[in-house]
């Protein structure tokens, strides 16, 4: 199982090792940037290598193992899974509002979670061609795959996790084949629990961020303060960037949580349009590869996988990227690859190495 | 490199067909979201990008105030009366303020305070107010701040700055003329004289330094500094230098000032310290060389912002130490009034030179008796007499002989009753009343009894020392002056301009020969065995001057108690009015000792004092220098003519490296300057 074929050592997807690489090198580039002080090497700098170490390993370890084992493994992994989700209701301390990670901060169980999910969901649909689809038992066996994980990050009080694991989980619904009608009902039900949501379930902070973004001066120096300065760190970066490191925004700290959530601020500040448009087209080539790689997959177990690596990658880029624009409300997603934070980056990488193994044993059967 | 895939297989309905026809859509997508980023980027980072970029500017880059030195004040011999010092603060930015119980125990040794009390000025800021720097001291002396600078590397939080402070260098001496500052506060700086001031500004209250604010201000210098998120300095951008204020010369002389104030000290250890004013005052040309107001305060309390503690007890005071005396305290002139009574008498021809009067103690007009001042009565009297015994029945006689309307016509030209024109705040009219004006003021008719006390100086009338020194002045030369209290200034370019011409609002309505005639008579009060003012003789000058007691209740307060039984506040004003030379008058000199008991007793040894210390200067000053005069004023002429020629055509100041202010300290080496 664990054999390596001379075939695959020729098949490795270079390029998308090569992209994978680079946009975690910007990542560290910009880190070094947003956390500096007078230290050569910041602590936020050197816990971020090191986790990117350990991906990297996470990342060869998954690629060594066919990812076909992973269809037969993906229920066990759901259910732990699962289990530190609960877990982490029960033992977590709460940190910031919410209550989401576990072993002294080490490890964040709804990003394993978000991992879990799609081996989980490709699994699904490998097993229920479209045509099933109408039968009952198979759409409450989906819906508890999607619920149970998402319910429970909910419980644990972090929104924003919530909804991009929602927003992941709802990418195979593309795989589904059913009536226009039906998808009508579900847009319908979707819009319905919005406005249940806004009225009942969010916080007051919650709903004022919303209103943030549809106007950022209505309380600048509260809740809409982020999104403000987010948006004249970008803006002031104009088409060249204001240069490395020099960034008065980012090296003066009005940005907050810049190394984080706000990363993709600093970029825009310090490296400008160009600077960031690039880092956008990097993203774009990733993702655009990832679904070659679904389309070119030997079986569909491993198209759907990719899909779901794509999706991990693109939802939380496009709500992270929004933020910062100030297109969307601030919620806590950080931007995969660039952000700081170690439990991101490890399972990120983890699933890229499940991209790779995909794509590189497209040939192999 | 996905070509060449085998489709024949994966064609139909299984996962793989599934993922193979819908990925497109998916690709769709991501077009089209970053295709949206990539067009906000554009619209914020190439549109807006300008705007934003000013913004950004706006939340780094703060600007400092840096306050000008207020220009110095010196008497007339250049002599320093106000200045500005620096002020050595220490000062704690809270956020930074790591070990805030090591820190504070620390500074505290250091400073010499109590951390406790440190503690609790720093207090718990919360939000924004962590940014805001709290000030632990900002007044410190030189050495304790050289040894938190000696520390500062080992206290975080801690910064120390130093600030311009006003400095009155003779604490109270001459306080009421000098005046006081304080922060500008929303009335002024909504009236245009204060167009351009900035909120917290600080700017003359009163005195010297509310009359020449615009030329004492200076211009206040900036600097733009990056600023981190918590306001703390990163870099200076570009830094313009204050600009110190012009200085001011007074017309003051600080050895008579001197004199003046220290003759209100107790004479014996235990006696109270006196109150009242005094004023001197140059009768050719209007300079006031001294002016005395006590009690008085320290200006220096305001000079760093008042505390509660010293404004209560400077405005809850019941003897007024703020108020001004010398032009706002009214009085009854008493019997200094008789001197006017009695030119007016000759002038009207309603009694002669020669013409004797009897007194006998007492005068009763109706059913109402006035007394004399001397109760066994002064005999027969002539002008001259009555003037150098202040007899008051021959005044009574005379008074009523002249009418009140006379008299006030003759007070008026005297420029009793309206202000002197002094450009200082707060002057008092005084009052010279009419029988119109009583009419008017309480619809009554006047009584001929008010005239009897009116004719020496004790009914409705008021004066102000100022109006008195004016008075004296007017018999003295004849012309009715116009106090000034500016020299000259120097410009904040060097160039001095001269202080305003002597000004006369006109010649007094007396003949020379009867105006010879009081003066013989006022003279005789100081230099005649007999006289009620001979305690205020100069060895060698013939001294002019009147005393005056002016009642402050009526007799049933006093009547039947020894002079030492009545209560302080009960007791009667002591004036003195005089000049001298009397060939020559070259300095008026008036002295009010409130509740001081006799005019000749308390009042003429004060006046005494000031006038034997500008003849004892004027002596040494001609045997020094024979040919000049001491009393031609250092700067001749008016306007900038006179000047512009004695200075360079080039105006001569620069941007100075270090604020003047700055230079007559030893050097300061700040941590990490």
């Amino acid at each position: 199982m664990l054999g390596i074929d001379r075939r695959l050592v020729q098949n490795f997807d270079w390029p998308l090792f090569g992209l994978i690489l680079t946009i975690v090198g910007v990542g560290v580039v910009n880190l070094a940037s947003a956390t500096h002080d007078d230290r050569w090497i910041s602590p936020e700098l050197y816990r971020q290598l090191l986790a990117i170490s350990l991906g990297g390993v996470g990342m060869l370890v998954v690629v060594a193992i066919d990812y076909r084992h992973f269809e037969r493994l993906a229920i066990p992994i759901f259910l732990v899974s699962l289990a530190l989700l609960v877990a982490t209701l029960i033992f977590a301390p709460v940190t910031r509002g919410s209550r989401s990670w576990l072993f002294g901060g080490s490890l964040q169980p709804s990003e394993v979670a978000k991992l879990a999910l799609i081996l989980m969901l490709a699994r699904f649909f490998h097993r229920n061609p479209a045509r099933d689809m109408h039968a009952l038992p198979s759409l409450l066996q989906l819906g508890m795959i999607i619920v149970l994980p998402v319910g429970l990050i909910v419980m644990q009080g972090d929104a924003g996790m919530a909804l991009l694991t929602l927003f992941i989980a709802c990418t195979f619904l593309v795989f589904v084949r059913i009536p226009w009608g039906a998808w009508l009902g579900i847009a319908l039900t979707g819009v319905l629990g919005l406005v249940t949501l806004w009225m009942f379930a969010l916080a007051p902070y919650q709903r004022s961020r919303i209103l943030d973004v549809i106007d950022p001066g209505r309380d600048p120096l509260a809740s809409g303060y982020q999104a403000i300065q987010s948006r004249i760190a970008v803006g002031s970066g104009g088409l060249l960037g204001s240069g490395y490191m020099e960034g008065t925004q980012t090296q003066l700290r009005f940005l907050p949580t810049q190394h984080t959530d706000f990363a993709f601020s600093v970029l825009g500040e310090e490296w400008g349009f160009v600077g960031s448009t690039f880092v956008l087209m990097l993203y774009v080539a990733l993702m655009l590869w990832g679904l070659m790689v679904a389309r070119s997959a030997k079986d569909g177990f491993g198209g759907l996988l990719a899909v779901g690596v794509v999706a991990v990658i693109f939802w939380p880029a496009t709500l992270n990227i929004a933020m910062v624009l100030g297109l969307a409300p601030v919620i806590g997603v950080a931007l995969p690859l660039l952000s700081y934070g170690g439990s991101a980056i490890v399972i990120t990488l983890v699933s890229l190495g499940l991209l790779l193994n995909v794509s590189m044993r497209r040939y192999v059967f | 490199m996905i070509g060449g895939l085998g489709q024949a297989g994966r064609l139909g309905n299984g996962s793989e067909a599934m993922v193979e026809r819908r990925v497109p859509i998916l690709a769709v997508a991501v077009f089209v979201v970053f295709g949206i980023f990539v067009a906000r980027l554009f619209q914020l980072q190439i549109i807006e990008s300008a705007d934003l970029r000013q913004r950004s500017q706006r939340n780094s880059v703060r600007t400092e105030i840096l306050e000008a030195p207020r220009g110095d004040i010196f008497d007339r011999s250049g002599r320093l009366l106000a200045t500005t010092r620096p002020a050595f603060g220490v000062k704690v930015l809270p956020v930074d303020l790591s070990e805030r119980e090591m820190t504070l125990s620390a500074v505290g040794e250091l400073l010499d305070a109590n951390p406790v009390e440190l503690d609790e000025r720093v207090g718990k800021p919360v939000g924004r107010q962590r940014f805001q720097a709290v000030y632990l001291e900002d007044d410190a002396p030189y050495d304790r701040l050289a040894r938190v600078e000696s520390h500062l590397y080992a206290l975080p939080g801690v910064m120390t700055d130093i600030r311009p402070r006003r400095d009155y260098v003779g604490g109270e001496r001459a306080a009421h003329l000098l005046g006081l500052i304080g922060e500008i506060d929303a009335d002024e700086l909504a009236k245009p004289d204060f167009a351009g001031y900035r909120r917290g500004e600080v700017i003359g209250k009163a005195g010297v330094e509310t009359l020449m604010e615009p030329h004492l201000r200076g211009h206040a210098g900036g600097r733009n500094v990056v600023v981190d998120v918590a306001g703390r300095s990163i870099e200076v951008i570009d830094e313009v230098l204050p600009l110190p204020g012009g200085s001011v010369t007074l017309t003051i002389d600080l050895d008579l000032q001197e004199v003046a104030e220290e003759a209100f000290l107790p004479d014996v250890l235990g006696e109270p310290a006196r109150m009242g004013a005094v004023v001197a005052l140059d009768p050719r040309n209007g300079d006031v060389l001294a002016m005395v107001s006590k009690p008085s305060f320290d200006p220096n309390d305001f000079a760093g912002g008042v505390d509660d503690e010293t404004w209560e007890r400077l405005t809850g005071d019941r003897w007024r130490p703020i108020q001004n005396r010398a032009i706002s305290g009214q009085y009854a002139p008493g019997s200094t009034y008789k001197a006017i009574v009695g030119a007016a008498a000759l002038e009207t021809g309603v009694i002669d030179e020669t013409e004797k009067i009897y007194c006998p103690g007492s005068f009763t007009l109706g059913r109402r008796t006035y007394r004399c001042w001397k109760r066994e009565g002064h005999g027969d009297v002539d002008m001259h007499d009555a003037l150098k015994k202040s007899c008051d029945v021959y005044f009574y006689q005379v008074g009523l002989r002249l009418g009140i309307d006379r008299i006030a016509e003759f007070a008026a030209g005297f420029n009793l009753g309206r202000r002197t024109g002094i450009p200082l705040h707060n002057e008092q009219p005084g009052l010279n009343p009419t029988s119109a004006w009583k009419e008017r003021r309480f619809a009554e008719v006047w009584m001929k009894g008010e005239t009897v006390s009116a004719s020496i100086g004790q009914s409705f009338n008021l004066v102000t020392p100022m109006q008195l020194a004016v008075a004296f002045g007017a018999l003295a030369t004849g012309r009715v002056v116009v106090p000034r209290i500016l020299l000259h200034t120097t410009e904040m370019d060097g160039r001095l301009r001269a202080g305003p011409d002597p000004r006369f609002t006109g010649h007094i309505p007396v003949s020379p020969e009867n105006l010879a005639i009081i003066r013989a008579g006022l003279e005789a009060v100081v230099q005649e065995t007999g006289g009620t003012g001979g305690r205020a003789r100069v060895p060698g000058v013939r001294v002019v001057g009147k005393t005056g007691t002016s009642q402050v209740v009526g007799l049933e307060h006093t009547d039947g108690l020894e002079d030492d039984e009545v209560a302080i506040q009960h007791r009667d004003h002591a004036w003195f009015a005089s000049y001298a030379p009397a060939e020559d008058p070259e300095i008026v000199v008036v002295a009010l000792v409130e509740h001081g008991g006799g005019g000749g007793s308390t009042a003429a040894p004060v006046a005494q004092k000031v006038l034997a210390r500008y003849f004892e200067k004027r002596s040494l000053e001609e045997s020094e220098n024979p040919n000049s005069s001491p009393d031609i004023r250092q700067v001749e002429g008016s306007g900038d003519e006179a000047w512009e020629e004695a200075v360079d055509e080039e105006p001569s100041f620069e941007l100075r490296a270090r604020p003047p202010w700055l230079e007559r300290l030893p050097e300061v080496s700040f941590a990490g300057d």
